[in-house]
Parts: C-alpha cells; sequence; structure tokens
C-alpha cells in the first residue's frame, strides 16, 4: 500500500506561531512537509468557514496556532479563536470530522524548537488517524 | 397580579379578542401586533393592527404558523417610532426576538411583549390542508388543545418542532395569557410578568384570579413528552447524517434558494457571506474544479452552506422550524439544525431567548476557559 501523506492546513498567527516557524526555518530544523502554513494576522479572525471549507476540500486535518493567553497582539484575538474552536468541535463530529483531526495550539515566537516538535507530532497522529472521508466523497 | 379574562358565549376566542380590544383602546397602546384572519385569502398572517374594530378578525391561538413573526417585531422596532405596541408572540417567537434585542436589531422600550401557553402547529403545507379539508372552528380548536389535549388535530400531526419544543410556555414577557391546566369554560387568565404588565392589567381592572394546582403538574407532563421526542428526534437523524456522504444525500434536494436561512429568525447578518463576491465564482474557477474533481455539481457549495450557517447561528437555534417550512423541496432541515445545535449549545451552556443578560456565545470570552481543547500531547 502507498505510504499516507496527509494534507494537513495550518493556520498560524503572523506574530506569534509564524515566527516561530521562521525561527524554526532559519535554526534548520526540519518538519513534516504534510503541512501547509496559511499565514493570518490573528488566529481571531479565523472565520469557521474557513476550516469547514478546508475538511470540505479533503483536509486530513487543520490546526489552528497563535500567541498564548495574554499575548495576543490584538488583545484577545486567541481567546476569541478559542470559542469558535470549542464551536466546530462540536458541529463536526456529527458528521463524522472526528474533533481531534481539529486542533488548537499557542506556540510563542520564540519556541521554533517547539514549533517543528508539534507539527512532527500533529502529522504522527494524523498518519495514526488516516484519510479524511472527504477525499472519498466529495461535498456537494 | 393574575386576572381572569371572562369569556363572552363560552367562546376563549371571542374572549381574547375582547380583552385585546380592550388593550388597543387604552390610551396608551398605539397599536396591536398579532395574527389576524385575512379577509380575502382566510389565512392567518401577522399584522400591526391600530383599528380596534379590527381585532375582530384577530386569531391569536391557532395551529397557522406561516412566519417567525420575531422578524416582524425586529422591523417595527429597531428604531423608535414614537409608538407603542403591544406585541402577541408565541414562545418560540419572544425567545426569537431576545435573541435579535441582544444583538441591537430589535428594542423593548416601545413594545409590551403578550406571550401565551403555545397553541401549537402545523407545517405549512399540513396548515393549507387542514384549511381546505374541514378546519375547527377557532374555540374547538382551543378546546382540543388545552382541554382536550389532542395529539393531533383533525387526522394532522403537529408540526415536528412543536413536538420537540423544549420550551412552549410564555417566557421573558410584559403579559403572559395561561391557557394549560385552566378551566377554559371559566375563562382564560392573564398574568402580569412586570411592572409594566402590571401597569395594563391594573387599568383593565379585570377580577383577580389564583393559577389553578393542576398547571404545574400539565407543564411538566408536556415538558417531559417533548424531551422524549426531542432525544429521539436527535438520534434518529443523527444517524442519517453521521458522515459527508450522508450529508450529501440529506441535501440532495437542496438547490442552494438559501429560505431556510431567509426565514430563520436568527440568522441575523444584514448581509450573508452567501449573497457575496466571495460566492459569486469565476467562470474559470468552476472549471477549474471540474477539471480537478471530474465532475461538480452545481449550484455548488451546497454543504459548506448548511456547516457554515450551522457555525454561524446553531448557538441561538429556538427550534421554531420555520426552516423546514420554507423548504421547496421538502429537506427537514429543522431536524438537522435543531440536532446541532442540541450539541452547541451545550457546548456553551446557553439556552437562547431564555434570559436577556446572557450574551450570545460568540460575542464573549474569559481568560480561563476550555483549556482542554487547547494543545497537541
Amino acid at each position: 500500500m502507498e505510504k499516507f501523506e496527509p494534507v494537513i492546513i495550518a493556520f498560524v498567527c503572523n506574530w506569534c506561531t509564524y515566527t516561530a516557524a521562521d525561527l524554526a526555518g532559519t535554526s534548520r530544523l526540519a518538519y513534516p512537509t504534510n503541512i501547509r502554513l496559511i499565514r493570518v494576522m490573528c488566529t481571531g479572525m479565523i472565520d469557521p468557514q474557513y476550516v469547514i471549507k478546508a475538511f470540505l476540500e479533503g483536509a486530513d486535518g487543520v490546526l489552528i496556532s497563535g500567541c498564548h493567553p495574554g499575548d495576543c497582539h490584538y488583545m484577545n484575538g486567541n481567546y476569541k479563536a478559542r470559542r469558535r474552536i470549542k464551536l466546530l468541535q462540536a458541529i463536526l463530529p456529527k458528521f463524522g470530522i472526528e474533533r481531534t483531526r481539529l486542533r488548537l495550539t499557542w506556540i510563542g515566537a520564540s519556541d521554533g524548537i517547539e514549533f517543528a516538535e508539534v507539527m512532527t507530532r500533529l502529522n504522527d497522529q494524523i498518519i495514526e488517524m488516516g484519510p479524511s472521508q472527504t477525499r472519498k466523497s466529495q461535498a456537494i | 397580579m393574575i386576572v381572569k379574562i371572562a369569556c363572552e358565549d363560552n367562546s376563549p376566542a371571542k374572549g381574547l379578542q375582547q380583552f385585546f380590544k380592550q388593550l388597543l383602546e387604552m390610551e396608551t397602546i398605539d397599536a396591536l401586533f398579532l395574527p389576524v384572519r385575512l379577509k380575502a385569502s382566510h389565512s392567518i398572517m401577522p399584522s400591526l393592527v391600530t383599528d380596534p374594530e379590527r381585532i375582530a378578525d384577530a386569531v391569536p391561538l391557532s395551529p397557522a404558523f406561516p412566519i417567525n413573526s420575531a422578524r416582524m417585531v425586529s422591523r417595527l422596532s429597531y428604531k423608535t417610532s414614537g409608538r407603542k405596541t403591544a406585541v402577541v408572540l408565541r414562545p418560540c417567537e419572544m425567545r426569537a426576538f431576545i435573541e435579535l434585542v441582544k444583538l441591537k436589531q430589535g428594542a423593548k422600550d416601545e413594545l409590551i411583549l403578550i406571550g401565551m401557553d403555545c397553541p401549537k402547529a402545523l407545517t405549512a403545507s399540513d396548515y393549507t390542508a387542514y384549511m381546505k379539508k374541514d378546519p375547527l372552528d377557532d374555540d374547538a380548536y382551543i378546546d382540543a388543545i388545552f382541554t382536550k389535549t389532542s395529539d393531533t388535530i383533525n387526522g394532522f400531526d403537529f408540526s415536528s418542532a412543536c413536538k420537540t419544543c423544549d420550551n412552549p410556555f410564555p417566557i421573558n414577557t410584559d403579559i403572559s395569557i395561561l391557557l394549560h391546566g385552566v378551566d377554559l369554560s371559566d375563562g382564560l387568565m392573564a398574568e402580569s410578568c412586570s411592572d409594566m404588565g402590571s401597569q395594563v392589567l391594573e387599568r383593565l381592572k379585570l377580577p383577580e384570579a389564583t393559577i389553578p394546582e393542576k398547571r404545574d403538574e400539565r407543564m411538566m407532563q408536556i415538558k417531559a413528552a417533548h424531551s422524549t421526542a426531542n432525544l429521539s428526534m436527535i438520534e434518529q437523524i443523527g444517524a442519517k447524517t453521521d458522515s459527508i456522504a450522508n450529508l450529501n444525500t440529506f441535501f440532495a434536494q437542496c438547490i442552494n434558494c438559501y429560505n431556510c436561512r431567509n426565514m430563520c429568525p436568527v440568522c441575523y447578518c444584514k448581509e450573508c457571506v452567501f449573497n457575496t463576491d466571495v460566492f459569486y465564482h469565476q467562470p474559470v474557477q468552476y472549471h477549474q474544479w471540474s477539471e480537478k474533481k471530474g465532475l461538480i455539481k452545481m449550484p455548488t457549495d451546497t454543504v459548506f452552506y448548511h456547516l457554515t450557517r450551522m457555525a454561524h447561528m446553531s448557538h441561538a437555534c429556538v427550534g421554531c422550524g420555520q426552516c423546514s417550512n420554507a423548504c421547496p423541496s421538502d429537506i427537514n432541515v429543522f431536524e438537522l439544525f435543531k440536532s446541532v445545535a442540541h450539541t452547541t449549545q451545550a457546548a456553551f451552556d446557553y439556552q437562547p431567548g431564555m434570559n436577556e443578560n446572557n450574551p450570545p456565545p460568540l460575542s464573549v470570552f474569559h481568560e480561563r476557559e476550555f483549556e482542554d481543547i487547547v494543545g497537541i500531547i
């Protein structure tokens, strides 16, 4: 069987997690190429529909990652994101999209090593879960 | 205070009309908003009445539920009109209106909110058939619902929204009309639930009454029956829609008309994202999608639309069932949305429309909450 290479979409905030990814890069730390980063200014701007669209288009996992509580560049965007993830984790499992395919983490700007580690662990976990159902059955 | 509304000719329908007429004749009340039977078609539609004589056509208790009036009361109250309006709403309409007030799309300042024990409703299509067949007169209907406590009406089953309703009793009112457990042959009862409500009832100089003991018991029975029906409905719909493939089947007949959104009282956005350029794709976009996937159904984004709507409004869903009424393809939108609402409302411990002081869950946040959903082990 062909090795399962998941598609993981990561929405990362400009000020913390994206900067951490940058640091991981300049520090020459490798992390799985299955993870595709989408830089947003703040996790608070991620509308639930971005996440829904990603899953419907066949993403095997979605990660939202921003600043630690209290560190948000816009004061409270990450708290708003947390509520929206809570909401989506209530809705999506009803339709067979497992709760653990949608993850939320806080990774600070100086945590390059942590960024690479978290991405590796996330990738391993999604591989273990197997492909998302939306790869086979395209949503109408 | 609780007062008795005497019923002329032993007719609760006329008794209520008389009560509302007296309200409209009061100097402090300029207009009354309530369901009225239109002479041209015999259909019953929410209406804004200023002529007390026109109250003779009012039918506040009927199985007709063509629209969730919260939307209309929002139109009447989002800005000041300089007039005092008494609005008569079903419990689900009242709860939806309270949600709109929280979103600043309606205001209670110039309103007197009158609620009532819910007279239940037929689906829009069943109501049309019921009207053509052999409809009960207004009093016989009230008798069937509140005294005989019938589960069906002339062979028609009530809408699944009504059978699974969490709270079919007046809430957040100034004045509540009470019918459950009340001996209707002796008249109806009205209870004031605010200072303004008391002032109005005092002026009417009606005899005082006490709530009958059997009312509480009756309410408990109804709640228990509805809760059982609700849980079994959620289980059944859950089994039918447990994957994206099954969701495709469920929405196979959906034509993206967005009627369910247009008739939803709590779908509050002034401009919905699905009406914007975001979803007015370039022709080349459709071709690219089709080239990638081999086939795309058009109109596109059907399941995407419904899932997005769930994320946007399910926490505020009052379970009125108007989404199913509005569907031209007879998709049971209500049952799916109610089951999702059950989960999302539990996630935030939120009951829409029950308490005006509880902010919508996505409009607030706390520093320390939901910490269990953060992190990758």
